[in-house]
């Protein structure tokens, strides 16, 4: 049983990388632009189906089609900002509204063009690593190295580089961020588009591990924004680590506890931690 | 000029007569549907929201149908639910009072079917409701139910094909443990409540395990149903949840061995190289029957025309349920009861009758469905084989 235990905390960690980049997305996003855009699940989802389409339907290596699924999930995050977005920033209810909105539309495109028929990638990496007891598909180990690399490597940027120290100082303070020449409309669309590109990601390493539906986006929001509110919004690092341990605590309180009331689990344990540090566990006391 | 005025006078008072035999000679029969033809549980009532207008419009086009004197044409309203009861209720509530329809098609879902019955009950005997869903069975065939048909097979009993399919599965494989994975809601408890039993009566021991709808990764109660080691895995019961469930389960190394009444072969064959066994229940093998029955080969390209696009052989076989057959059913038992409205004598020429379409369908004792059906048998590598029963 002590194996399974391990296997399923690895499990939970390599899941939660997935809610982890989408709590990147939502908490860079929040941070800048003031908005909670809920229809990141659904750029995941465009990440998703793209990346099968690519891969599956035109044939292209899977490394490519990621490439392409990122781009076009991209575009659309900056057609959804210019259209949309971009007119509702640091309003929280009017953005809350417009992405709802959104998801809407862009669930519908999609089950005009897929229908409900769950989509299944050919399998990419085949086959598992096994120790003892413990098995984990190769493939989804791969993604996690991915994801942790790709937030690693955003944390990197946004603390090293100009562009990145100019995020946080917009996110710090705005106005003192736009009277030191901080171009702020450019930095808000950036990250819109960026958070947008980053949930395409996921949703590309996503398809290449479940079966796709238009629905998707819907499950992955809400563990994203689980993810980001346990970590404090506003840690990049900590969205990682927020993911990591809603994943791991739904596969191991699923092994204990009844399975079909998986998605409580990581619930009861967001409330429980806000109860004693509200601004989640690596924001600072406020 | 007499003659002239005299002739324009028969004329127009044979336009007229025309005219008013011609009126009197058509009709519109409303049908009305309530399917998911949207959400995550779409898979059921998708096939159906497909295959009906099919069956409409090929009626329409071949200038309706007659009943005594009267040439009626049908008139669909497909109202999608999404799944979602409290949508349904509204829908069903516009079906019988707004549009007045005699029938509805529909709905395939159980936790919708039990939501709207209490109000659907209040019209009974002023129209039909042929649904599939599997709760369904509950109601049908009791005094004050008349107006609910079940459109599907039902598992247990001695016609049950769900029995079929446990005998089936210990004469080909010999099983002593089977765990059950199904979706935590009405269709899914339902499964536990009937297979349990079956397999207890034969003597196999089972593991009953709930997952909540839409989980993606089954891994944790794999892993828990790893560690009581079944011969065969029996999930259910949606395609959506069946991909993730067999690759994950095959990745895993937690069962190769599948056992499933409700679901496709699609992910069987999808994962063709992994798995050791999958049985599955499928209505119709549409990939083998359109090759020798010329109706379903009719329903196939009727399909494609009609859609213009693929025909989608995994979903196919759940058009065996309020579908393209059940239209055609449903005018023969009108015909035959020589009217469209008369609801109870309707009903009733339908629960007599058996037909002959893609399927043979009948109606037992307890208005619910009987229909020969498929067992399709996959190996390692996707090797096929196709049992017919006929129940």
């Amino acid at each position: 049983m002590t194996q399974v235990v391990v296997g399923q905390i690895l499990n939970g960690i390599i899941l939660g990388s997935l809610y982890g980049i989408i709590a990147l997305g939502v908490t860079m996003t929040f941070g800048i632009t003031g908005i909670v855009n809920f229809a990141l699940g659904q750029f995941m989802m465009i990440g998703a189906y793209a990346t099968w389409y690519f891969t599956d339907l035109v044939m292209l290596p899977f490394p490519v089609s990621v490439v392409f699924a990122v781009a076009i999930a991209a575009v659309a995050g900056l057609v959804a900002d210019q259209a949309l977005f971009r007119f509702t920033r640091n309003n929280l209810v009017n953005g809350l509204l417009v992405s709802i909105g959104l998801i809407s539309v862009m669930e519908s495109a999609a089950l005009l063009l897929f229908t409900t028929t769950p989509k299944n990638m050919d399998v990419v990496i085949a086959g598992s690593w096994s120790l003892g007891a413990i098995t984990l598909p190769r493939m989804k180990v791969v993604a996690f190295l991915l994801l942790v690399a790709v937030i690693g490597l955003t944390w990197l940027g946004l603390s090293r580089a100009w562009l990145g120290r100019a995020t946080r100082a917009y996110a710090q303070n705005p106005e003192a961020a736009m009277l030191m020449g901080v171009p702020t409309k450019a930095l808000q669309t950036g990250v819109v588009v960026y958070s947008c590109a980053l949930a395409g990601f996921g949703g590309a390493l996503y398809a290449s591990l479940f079966s796709l539906e238009p629905s998707l986006g819907a499950l992955f929001i809400l563990k994203g924004v689980e993810g980001a509110i346990l970590a404090g919004v506003g840690n990049l690092l900590g969205a990682l680590a927020g993911g990591a341990i809603l994943g791991v605590t739904e596969s191991v309180g699923s092994l204990y506890l009844p399975t079909s009331f998986r998605d409580a689990y990581g619930l009861v344990f967001l409330v429980a931690i806000l109860l004693f540090r509200p601004a989640g566990l690596f924001g600072g006391r406020k | 000029m007499k003659h002239c005025l005299r002739a324009c006078f028969a004329g127009a008072l044979l336009t007229a007569a025309v005219v008013d035999v011609a009126s009197a000679q058509t009709g519109t029969v409303k049908l009305g549907q309530i399917e998911a033809q949207t959400g995550p549980n779409a898979i059921y009532g998708y096939m159906s929201s497909q295959g009906v207008p099919i069956a409409v419009d090929e009626i329409n086009k071949a200038g309706g149908f007659k009943v005594g004197d009267t040439t009626y044409k049908l008139d669909l309203i497909a109202l999608d639910t999404r799944g979602d009861p409290k949508e349904a209720t509204i829908q069903i509530k516009k079906l019988l009072e707004q549009d007045k329809a005699k029938f509805v098609f529909g709905p395939f879902l159980s936790n919708v079917f039990v939501t709207i019955f209490p109000y659907a009950k209040q019209f009974n005997g002023k129209f039909l409701m042929l649904g599939g869903g599997t709760r369904i069975h509950e109601f049908v065939g009791q005094p004050g139910n008349e107006f609910v048909i079940r459109s599907w097979n039902w598992d247990a009993g001695p016609r049950g094909f769900g029995e079929r399919m446990v005998d089936y599965l210990i004469k080909t494989a010999h099983p002593k443990k089977v765990a059950m994975l199904f979706q935590n809601d009405s269709g899914g408890k339902i499964l536990g409540d009937i297979y349990e039993p079956i397999f207890k009566a034969r003597g196999i021991e089972t593991m009953t395990e709930y997952f909540e709808p839409g989980t993606k990764d089954f891994s944790p109660v794999l892993a828990k149903i790893g560690e009581f080691r079944p011969d065969y895995l029996f999930p259910g019961y949606s395609d959506a949840a069946l991909y993730d469930i067999v690759r994950q389960s095959i990745e895993g190394n937690y069962s190769k061995k599948f056992f499933l009444v409700r679901g496709s072969t699609g992910p069987g064959l999808k994962n063709k190289d992994g798995i050791e066994d999958y049985i599955v229940y499928v209505p119709k093998d549409f990939e083998e029957a359109e090759k020798s029955d010329p109706k379903v080969k009719h329903f196939v390209d009727a399909y494609k025309a009609f859609y213009k696009r693929d025909f989608p052989y995994d979903q196919a076989p759940l058009c065996s349920s309020s579908c393209y057959d059940h239209v055609y059913m449903l005018v023969a038992a009108m015909q035959k009861a020589g009217s469209v409205d008369d609801v109870e004598k309707i009903r009733k020429t339908l629960l007599s009758m058996t037909y002959e379409g893609m399927w043979k369908i009948s109606f037992d004792d307890h208005s619910e469905q009987v229909f020969n059906f498929d067992i399709v048998h996959l190996r390692k590598g996707g090797v096929k084989e196709v049992s017919h029963v006929e129940p």
